[in-house]
C-alpha cells in the first residue's frame, strides 16, 4: 500500500504514473520496506481487533459442557449457536437501555450548554475569557476517577444538608456525565466556528436581521457539523464510562458498561458476551456511519485538540 | 457592529462553574478530615491524610506502581503507534479512510469489552500462551490476570487509538514539501525519517506521552479488572478506599493527589508545545 503514493511524478498520466510505481517495486529495497510496512500494519490491527472479534465470535459459540467458566469460551466456535442472546439477563437489558437513553440525553444536554459557550467563547469580546475558558475545560483534566468520588461526595454532602437524595439515580449519572462530556461539545464547535469568518454573521445582523435569527439561519448551519461532532462525543463518553458511573449507580438505576464490569467480577456467564456484542455492534456501526455523514477529519478532531 | 454573543455565555457559564467547584470543593474538604469508623470523621481538620500517604510504605508503593506502569503504557503507544500514525499520515490509499475510523472505533468501545475478549485470548491453555509456549519463549503460562505485565497491556489498548489519533494529527501539520525536499537531495527514506519527520513530529510525541502517561495515571476500568485484587494501582485504591472501605477522608486526600499530579503535568505539557510553538517548530 505504500510504494504507489509517494514520489509521485507532476503532471504526467495515469499510465505514466503505474509504470513509474511498477519501477519502484520492482528494486528489492523498495519492495522490502513495503513489505514490512504492510506486515507491521497487519499485526498491529490484528492485535487491536483481535479482543473485539474474540468477543463477538464467543458469543455465537455453543459451550463445550453445561457449566461454563469465561476462560472456557470456544473460540473459534465449533458449534454456532444464538442461545446466549436468548439468556442476555434482564438486569442487562435494562443497563442497555440506561446507557442507551442516558447517552442520547447526555448529548443532549451537552449540546445544550456547550454550543452557546463555544459560541460565546469564540465570537464573544470581553476581559475574563481565559478564566472562563478554563473553567469550561477544566474537566478534560480531571481523571474520571476522581470526578466520580467528589460528584458522589458532592450528592452526600446535597443530601445531608438539602435532604435530596440524587446518588445512585439517573439524575445523578446524568449530572456527572453531562460534566464529562460538555468540554467535548466546546471543543468540537470551537475549532469549526474558529474557521468560519464572523463577518457572515454581522451582515445579517446589519441587514436587520434580529440576534437569534442570525443564530439560527447563519452560524447554526456553519457549526452543524462540530455540534453533531461534539453531540456524538459526549454520546460515547457516556456509553463506554466505568470509573465515573461505578461511584454514581446503584442496582436500580445501573449503566451498561458498570454492569458489565460487575458480572465479569462476579457471575460470568457468556450471555455477557452476547450483550456485550450488541453494544459493540452498535458501537461499530455509529462509528462507521459518522464517519459517513461527519467526514474522517470531523471525527478525529476532538480528541486531537 | 456590536452583537451580544458574550452574553450567551452567561447560563452555561454557571452551571459548568457551580458542577466544577461544587464537585472539587466538597471532596478536597473532605480530603483533611481523618476518617473514624462507620464512615464518620474526625471534628478537627489538619494534613493527617496527606502525611499518612507519603510515609506509609504500602500508599508509596502504590504510588510507584503505578507511576512505572503508566511509563511503560506511554512508551509502548508511542513506540507501536508512530510507525501507523506516520504511515496513515503520509501515504493515501484507499485503505486509509478505513483503517483511521477503525482506530477511532477501538476508542468507542467501553474498555470492558476488551478486556472480555483479552482474558479470553490470554486463558492459560489459549492461542497467545500456547504459541509462546511451543516457542520456547516462556516456561510457565503467561498470566494477564493479577500481573503488572496483564494491566500494562489493557491500559496500551485503552489508549493505543488515541495516541494514533493524536500523532497522526502531528504528521498532518508536517508539509509533505520538506520531506520532498529531503528526497530531491538526495536523503534516503530512512533519513528523511530520523532527520526530517521525527524532529517536527518530537513536540507532538512529547505531549502524547505525557497525555497517555496521564490517562493511565487517572485509568480506572483496565486496572481494577486485569489488576485482579493483586496489582492495585492509584485509581483503583482510590476506588476501593471510598467504596469498600468507606473512607471519604482517605480516598478524597488519594483523589488529590491524583488531580495535583495530572494538572501539573497538564500544564507541563501545555509548555512544552508553547516553546516549541514560540520557536516555529510545530504549528499545531
Amino acid at each position: 500500500m505504500s510504494a504507489f503514493a509517494d514520489h509521485r511524478p507532476a503532471s504526467r498520466g495515469l499510465a505514466a504514473r503505474a509504470l513509474h510505481a511498477a519501477r519502484r517495486l520492482r528494486t528489492p529495497r523498495v519492495r522490502l520496506v513495503t513489505i514490512v510496512t504492510v506486515a507491521y500494519f497487519v499485526a498491529i490491527f490484528t492485535i487491536l481487533l483481535a479482543p473485539l472479534v474474540v468477543v463477538i465470535g464467543g458469543s455465537f459459540s455453543a459451550p463445550a459442557s453445561e457449566k461454563v467458566v469465561m476462560s472456557y469460551v470456544q473460540f473459534p466456535p465449533e458449534r454456532w449457536t444464538l442461545e446466549w442472546y436468548g439468556k442476555i439477563p434482564q438486569a442487562q437489558l435494562r443497563a442497555l437501555g440506561v446507557s442507551f437513553l442516558l447517552g442520547a440525553a447526555v448529548a443532549a444536554g451537552a449540546c445544550l450548554l456547550g454550543v452557546p459557550a463555544a459560541v460565546g467563547l469564540v465570537r464573544g469580546r470581553f476581559a475574563a475569557k481565559p478564566v472562563v475558558s478554563a473553567v469550561m475545560r477544566a474537566p478534560l483534566q480531571i481523571p474520571h476517577v476522581v470526578a466520580g468520588i467528589a460528584f458522589l461526595q458532592l450528592f452526600y454532602a446535597i443530601g445531608d444538608f438539602g435532604g435530596m437524595y440524587v446518588q445512585g439515580t439517573t439524575l445523578g449519572l446524568f449530572i456527572g456525565h453531562l460534566f464529562m462530556a460538555t468540554p467535548f461539545v466546546i471543543g468540537s464547535v470551537a475549532a469549526v466556528l474558529q474557521r468560519c469568518n464572523p463577518r457572515l454573521e454581522e451582515a445579517a445582523y446589519v441587514l436587520g436581521a434580529s440576534e437569534w435569527r442570525t443564530f439560527r439561519r447563519v452560524t447554526m448551519p456553519l457549526i452543524i457539523p462540530g455540534v453533531f461532532t461534539g453531540a456524538l462525543y459526549a454520546f460515547i463518553v457516556s456509553f463506554v464510562d466505568v470509573p465515573v458511573a461505578i461511584f454514581l449507580a446503584s442496582p436500580a438505576a445501573t449503566t451498561f458498561p458498570v454492569e458489565l464490569f460487575n458480572a465479569m467480577e462476579q457471575d460470568f456467564n457468556p450471555s455477557s458476551l452476547a450483550s456485550a456484542s450488541l453494544a459493540a455492534g452498535f458501537a461499530i456501526v455509529l462509528v462507521f456511519m459518522a464517519q459517513r455523514l461527519l467526514g474522517l477529519d470531523n471525527l478525529l478532531k476532538p480528541r486531537t485538540k | 457592529v456590536r452583537t451580544r454573543w458574550g452574553g450567551l455565555l452567561i447560563i452555561p457559564f454557571m452551571i459548568s462553574a457551580a458542577l466544577l467547584l461544587g464537585s472539587q470543593i466538597v471532596f478536597l474538604r473532605q480530603s483533611f478530615f481523618v476518617d473514624l469508623s462507620f464512615g464518620r470523621q474526625s471534628v478537627d481538620w489538619g494534613l493527617a491524610n496527606y502525611a499518612r500517604i507519603l510515609s506509609d510504605p504500602y500508599y508509596l508503593r502504590t504510588l510507584w506502581l503505578t507511576t512505572y506502569i503508566s511509563l511503560a503504557v506511554a512508551a509502548a503507544c508511542i513506540g507501536l503507534g508512530f510507525p501507523i500514525a506516520k504511515v496513515l499520515a503520509r501515504q493515501r490509499s484507499r485503505w486509509t479512510t478505513f483503517l483511521l475510523t477503525t482506530i477511532v472505533l477501538t476508542s468507542f468501545i467501553t474498555t470492558v469489552i476488551q478486556i472480555f475478549g483479552l482474558i479470553i485470548i490470554f486463558r492459560a491453555d489459549g492461542p497467545v500462551n500456547s504459541a509462546l509456549l511451543a516457542l520456547g519463549l516462556i516456561e510457565r503460562p503467561f498470566a494477564l490476570v493479577g500481573t503488572p505485565g496483564g494491566v500494562i497491556i489493557g491500559l496500551v489498548y485503552a489508549s493505543f487509538g488515541f495516541g494514533v489519533m493524536l500523532m497522526y494529527g502531528v504528521v498532518r501539520t508536517i508539509p509533505v514539501t520538506l520531506d520532498e525536499a529531503a528526497a530531491v537531495h538526495g536523503a534516503t527514506r530512512l533519513r528523511t525519517l530520523t532527520r526530517v519527520v521525527l524532529p517536527l513530529s518530537l513536540p507532538g510525541l512529547i505531549v502524547g506521552f505525557l497525555t497517555i502517561f496521564n490517562t493511565s495515571m487517572g485509568a480506572f476500568t483496565s486496572a481494577a479488572l486485569l489488576g485482579g485484587g493483586r496489582v492495585i494501582t492509584l485509581p483503583v485504591l482510590i476506588q476501593r478506599t471510598m467504596l469498600l472501605d468507606v473512607k471519604y477522608g482517605m480516598a478524597g486526600a488519594l483523589a488529590a493527589l491524583l488531580l495535583l499530579f495530572v494538572v501539573v503535568l497538564n500544564f507541563a505539557s501545555v509548555a512544552i508545545l508553547r516553546r516549541f510553538r514560540s520557536a516555529r517548530l510545530v504549528t499545531v
